[in-house]
């Protein structure tokens, strides 16, 4: 059953280690920053900050899992030259990174962008009842229609704070380690 | 003496305790149980050793899901939980069973795949009796209270986690199957992975296709007019890039990733300046790939390259003195790795 299986050459635990460190940090982060400016009681911004950070490591796993088979061998040879051996080997892969950071960066912002918004409509009681809307007058209508753009504008903001003011925190454990 | 009679009778009833709880074990009382279910599955596993592929196949299929469902079954009615988390032990078995059904392969019942989903699927598996309520037959569909769903989504989210560590590793280790002179270098300035074999000494693929390039130009070289060998070696670049074309294709390097990152080159000199038909050939084998020093590392073979006077050709029509000029060839073993840039061409 197992003759082909041979034993682990290498184990990543660095790399397993390092992306817990980093969730950890970016958990605390962002839930300071969800209780403090949208006003959510501790338990849950904590559980959003864990669910948010989760999902959006695992997409960002999916994504390279998905990516990594199909990059040119100059990148990929790169890739395995920093996992494996923590250097780089061509002058050009620093372009490369930055414009992979910024990528990271916006997407990470709007896929948990997405996933905030997800979260807070699967934990609304409201939202699986099928409701009723009662007749409101068109002031009363409008009236709620600037209130939700509020709460969605203070949404926005507060999600690209907290994303970057995790960044920040893991770029900065990231300058610490390559000294 | 009494204590002795109270041991053996201790032993006594502990063994009949044993047996009966055994017996409650594999006799099920009635007939819906899960029992059953795992009695069904080996019967189909042994009935499905006499049949041929097509219903043998559909036989086996029909086991793994009475083994799925009678595990499930069971680990359901008695949960032991995984300490810190509320995920039943038995989802985590239930789990392994079904993505190997899902995912193994048919020789060797394992693969890749099966690992990395077993967290998310025993998530999944735990999750889903939330959104039931009651128990048995009359299970109803409900929508877990909000406490819960935020149990259920963490409880996800972590295990896809792992799903995607447990990938991550095998994705690490496949880069040392495609790329295996990775593994003459050490990893010690590794910030990601730790080496976990001892470190042996193996040397890199380079040195396989120096030690098969070398009778190949022997062949080209060896006993051909000497004219004939110093337009070989004006065009000795392209030359070699065939020849190594051919040995990549022959040889067990053919369905590795790496073979694109070795680069065969030539160094042509003249070591004495007397002499000026003598020739050192130094073939370069390169590795461009990832290295531990950033300049990376190449090999190489020295080859001596001189004109003799043909004795052995037999003819006779021509004066002895006219005798025809070839080329011979000595190549020396193949070094050791060299790390640094290799010397400029010329």
């Amino acid at each position: 059953m197992l003759e082909n299986w041979t034993l682990p050459r290498v184990l990543p635990i660095g790399a397993i280690l390092f992306d817990f460190l980093f969730l950890l940090l970016a958990i605390s982060i962002e839930a300071s920053c969800f209780n403090t400016r949208l006003k959510f009681d501790k338990k849950t911004s904590v559980f959003y900050a864990i669910s948010i950070n989760l999902f959006s490591s695992v997409i960002g796993w999916v994504a390279f899992f998905i990516i990594e088979p199909i990059l040119p061998i100059q990148l990929k040879s790169e890739l395995i030259n920093f996992i494996f051996f923590n250097n780089f080997k061509y002058s050009n892969t620093q372009t490369i990174i930055i414009l992979a950071a910024f990528i990271i960066f916006f997407g990470t912002f709007i896929v948990k962008l997405f996933l905030l918004r997800g979260f807070s409509l699967l934990l609304n009681e409201e939202f699986w009842k099928k409701t009723e809307e009662p007749a409101n007058t068109d002031r009363q209508n409008w009236r709620n229609i600037k209130r939700a753009k509020l709460i969605s504008n203070n949404l926005v903001s507060t999600m690209l704070i907290a994303n970057s003011l995790s960044y920040t925190a893991i770029t900065f454990v990231l300058l610490i380690r390559s000294k | 003496m009494n204590t002795l009679f109270k041991d053996l009778l201790g032993v006594t009833t502990f063994i009949s305790e044993l047996s009966a709880g055994i017996k409650k074990l594999f006799v099920p009382k009635i007939a819906y149980s899960w029992q059953t279910l795992i009695y069904l599955s080996v019967f189909s596993w042994g009935i499905s050793f006499f049949a041929t592929p097509p219903i043998k196949d559909t036989i086996a299929f029909f086991g793994w899901l009475f083994l799925i469902a009678g595990t499930s079954w069971y680990t359901t009615d008695n949960p032991l939980r995984i300490p810190g988390t509320f995920m039943p032990v038995g989802a985590v078995i239930t789990g392994f069973l079904l993505s190997v059904f899902a995912f193994g392969q048919q020789e060797n019942g394992i693969s890749s795949g099966t690992i990395v989903l077993w967290p998310t699927i025993s998530a999944l598996i735990t999750a889903i009796p939330e959104f039931f309520e009651g128990s048995g037959t009359d299970a109803k569909a409900q929508i877990p209270k909000p406490e819960d769903r935020q149990k259920i989504i963490v409880l996800l989210a972590s295990s896809m986690v792992i799903s995607c560590w447990l990938q991550f590793y095998f994705v690490v280790n496949n880069w040392l199957d495609k790329y295996p002179s990775l593994l003459s270098d050490n990893f010690k300035r590794s910030a990601f992975v730790i080496r976990t074999e001892l470190p042996t000494k193996i040397s890199p693929n380079g040195a396989l296709i120096l030690k098969e390039i070398r009778p190949k130009i022997e062949t080209q070289i060896n006993k051909q007019p000497w004219s004939q060998v110093e337009k070989w070696l004006e065009n000795a670049n392209a030359n070699l890039v065939n020849l190594s074309q051919k040995v990549i294709q022959d040889n067990r390097l053919k369905q590795k990733d790496e073979k694109n990152l070795w680069r065969i080159e030539p160094r042509i000199s003249n070591p004495n300046s007397r002499n000026k038909d003598e020739y050192t050939l130094d073939i370069l084998s390169i590795w461009t790939g990832p290295s531990s020093d950033p300049r990376g590392y190449y090999l190489k073979q020295s080859c001596q390259i001189r004109p003799i006077a043909d004795s052995t050709s037999k003819s006779t029509t021509k004066k002895p003195d006219e005798k025809p000029i070839i080329a011979e060839i000595e190549c020396g073993p193949v070094s050791k790795p060299i790390i640094g840039l290799p010397p400029a061409q010329r």
